[in-house]
């Protein structure tokens, strides 16, 4: 009936094009593109990870370096290369990159830039049950780390059952209650807390890469190694939630287990660099919208992660070097850095009409 | 699994899509009961109601978007419920109501998300999948913007690119809800064509939920009408759609006349203003001189 007189709108049909070898060249473009990307971001980070071992306030030449690698001890330098700054720039890389990943899962799930784990409290939960930990029953050493992961899952626990039916926005919300929630959590076990305890807590929340140490990166490096493959899963099922969870179910995934999952996994990206450096303020926040930028605008969780590393890297360099005999933790600086950075975002992404 | 061939012209097995007994709702909020509906199979049905009668609902609810409090869907005599999600992606596919992109991502990789029921861990993207994102392009009058990023895209293209998605995920059953929203008259009837075209040479079988009735009437083989998430009427649209139907759904006075060009029922509101100009014109034929002022209609 009506089909037979309908009238054709345009000419091109299945017939025009025959086969789908052009398509395969469609796709491949932005990936070439984005490959390239992501081996520039990955030469940057060799490259901020060398500037941070060999320069600053004590230089090291690169055969000294290698001879020290190879287990040669050079007076002096030694200590300070293999117990200080090696084990400090692969910590801040390892941290960063974990951190730029856990902010880029919670960003693309709920497809809004402020929904990284620092905003949304899940690092600040980690930071109250950490230092609870310290200060009330004086938990030391892997024990802070253990209480750090379990405050970020409740943490997040807390907001999605609250959240529920609400809608990614509403999480976004009543995270940020969460976040000023755990903040005056922390504000008063501080006050409990003696001198010297207090004095080191204040450090590790502001993110600090001073005290790394071999055990720290170790531990971290092992975390990262076992959750990888797991990224390596969520960044598929990513895809499928980034287009809406309608969308997502009609094409076949399995909506509240890819969520579950994705969160789990950017809840232990967000505790373990927390446990083990401090919450390094704005890196989670930062790392996915930068990528996202450098990407043509499509997110990437390996590149966000190289990002973060970057800016880790880069940030503790400044905090080391600024000031001349002190070392500043790094968090001061990704701060100082983030927050005009944020402000810039906000103003740009609002003129641009597209989401950070 | 074994795969359809590519020819876009090869006809699978017809497939049939019912519900049995079903209710639906949002939390405490129940929107259909108790609802008994069947898609004829390699047909084109249409759903039509009033704003808020549930017939999104029902759609999502035959889409495995929402569970049933009650009842059950039947795709080819198999519960939808009972069956993997991705294996039922394979032959059910939906377009939900304005679908919204993720930032930066091209047309090409977009429609190939249409193919993720297709994949697996050790089933990559292969050629069959180019050939079937090719297809998907071409049918919907894409193929020149595959390369573009969706942001650049106007409202139409930007639609019949999400039209393309659904296409490539090559399913026995399509399920389209609002698919011409936000779109002018001109692709609101490109859409239709494409979805129509596609049904007559595929043979799927297709459900869309539309607010234009008499694109409705045009496009649709079995027309479904809803009010308060009940099925008021159903059939042939020469059969459904009457001025007492349109009353009886919409609360709307009208007339229905024989589409000019193809001969459906076409439905032509009365309303107020059409007493007001009738009025107008029984007063010019009097001759009286204290014509009502009504704009645009003067000699």
């Amino acid at each position: 009936m009506s089909v037979q007189t309908a009238v054709k709108g345009h000419g091109k049909t299945a017939s025009t094009v025959v086969g789908g070898a052009w398509v395969r060249d469609a796709r491949k473009a932005p990936r070439r593109r984005r490959a390239c990307l992501m081996g520039t971001m990955a030469a940057l980070v060799f490259a901020l990870l060398a500037v941070n071992i060999l320069l600053g306030s004590y230089t090291v030449t690169i055969p000294d370096f290698f001879a020290m690698l190879g287990g040669k001890t050079i007076p002096g330098a030694s200590f300070i290369v293999m117990e200080n700054k090696l084990p400090q720039a692969l910590l801040g890389m390892l941290a960063g990159a974990s951190f730029g990943v856990a902010g880029a899962v919670f960003q693309t799930m709920l497809r809004n830039p402020l929904a990284s784990p620092d905003i949304i409290g899940i690092s600040y939960g980690a930071s109250a049950t950490a230092v609870a930990a310290v200060v009330l029953f004086g938990v030391r050493g892997a024990g802070v780390s253990v209480a750090a992961i379990i405050g970020a899952l409740l943490v997040a626990l807390v907001i999605t059952a609250l959240a529920r039916r609400r809608g990614g926005t509403g999480l976004i919300l009543i995270g940020i209650g969460a976040a000023a929630f755990m903040q005056a959590v922390v504000t008063f076990l501080m006050s409990r807390a003696d001198v010297s305890n207090a004095q080191e807590l204040m450090v590790w929340l502001t993110g600090s890469l001073n005290s790394a140490n071999w055990e720290r990166v170790g531990l971290l490096t092992i975390a990262l190694v076992v959750l990888a493959p797991f990224v390596a899963v969520g960044s598929r099922e990513l895809r499928g939630l980034s287009l809406g969870g309608d969308t997502a179910a009609g094409l076949g995934f399995n909506v509240p287990r890819a969520r579950l999952l994705l969160t789990i996994l950017g809840v232990l990206l967000a505790a373990l660099p927390t446990a083990a450096a401090g919450p390094i303020a704005f890196v989670a926040f930062l790392s996915g919208p930068i990528a996202k930028r450098l990407n043509g605008g499509a997110a990437s969780l390996p590149l966000s992660g190289l990002v973060g590393a970057a800016i880790v890297l880069a940030a503790h360099f400044v905090a080391v070097n600024a000031i001349p005999g002190t070392s500043l933790p790094v968090g001061v600086v990704t701060g100082a850095l983030g927050a005009p950075f944020l402000l810039w975002l906000l103003i740009y992404t609002n003129r641009a009409n597209q989401g950070g | 699994m074994a795969m359809r061939p590519n020819n876009p012209d090869a006809m699978p097995p017809v497939a049939t899509l019912s519900a049995t007994g079903l209710s639906l709702g949002y939390g405490e909020r129940t929107i259909v009961a108790d609802l008994d509906v069947e898609l004829p199979a390699g047909k084109v049905t249409i759903i039509v109601g009033a704003n808020a009668c549930g017939k999104s609902t029902v759609l999502r609810g035959l889409a495995r978007l929402l569970k049933p409090g009650a009842g059950v869907v039947h795709l080819d005599g198999e519960d939808i419920h009972k069956v993997p999600t991705r294996t039922l992606a394979r032959k059910l596919g939906i377009l939900p109501q304005t679908p919204t992109a993720p930032d930066g991502i091209s047309v090409a990789d977009l429609v190939g998300r249409g193919r993720s029921p297709h994949q697996g861990w050790f089933r990559q993207w292969s050629t069959a999948d180019d050939d079937a994102v090719a297809a998907a392009l071409n049918v919907t009058g894409t193929a020149e913007l595959a390369g573009r990023s969706i942001d650049e895209l106007s409202g139409g293209q930007r639609q019949r690119v999400w039209i393309a998605m659904a296409l490539a995920q090559e399913t026995d059953v399509l399920l389209l809800d609002e698919p011409t929203t936000y779109l002018d008259l001109a692709h609101q009837v490109e859409v239709l064509d494409v979805v129509s075209e596609l049904n007559a040479r595929r043979g799927i079988t297709v459900a869309i939920v539309l607010h234009d009735l008499n694109l409705a009437a045009r496009y649709a083989d079995h027309l479904i009408a809803m009010k308060d998430g009940a099925v008021v009427a159903q059939g042939a649209p020469e059969k459904v759609m009457t001025a007492e139907l349109v009353q009886k759904v919409f609360g709307l006075e009208s007339v229905v006349v024989a589409d000019p060009v193809v001969g459906t029922p076409m439905v032509v509101p009365i309303g107020r203003r059409a007493a007001l100009l009738a009025e107008a014109a029984a007063a010019k034929l009097q001759g009286l001189e204290s014509v009502p002022e009504v704009e645009g209609v003067q000699a």
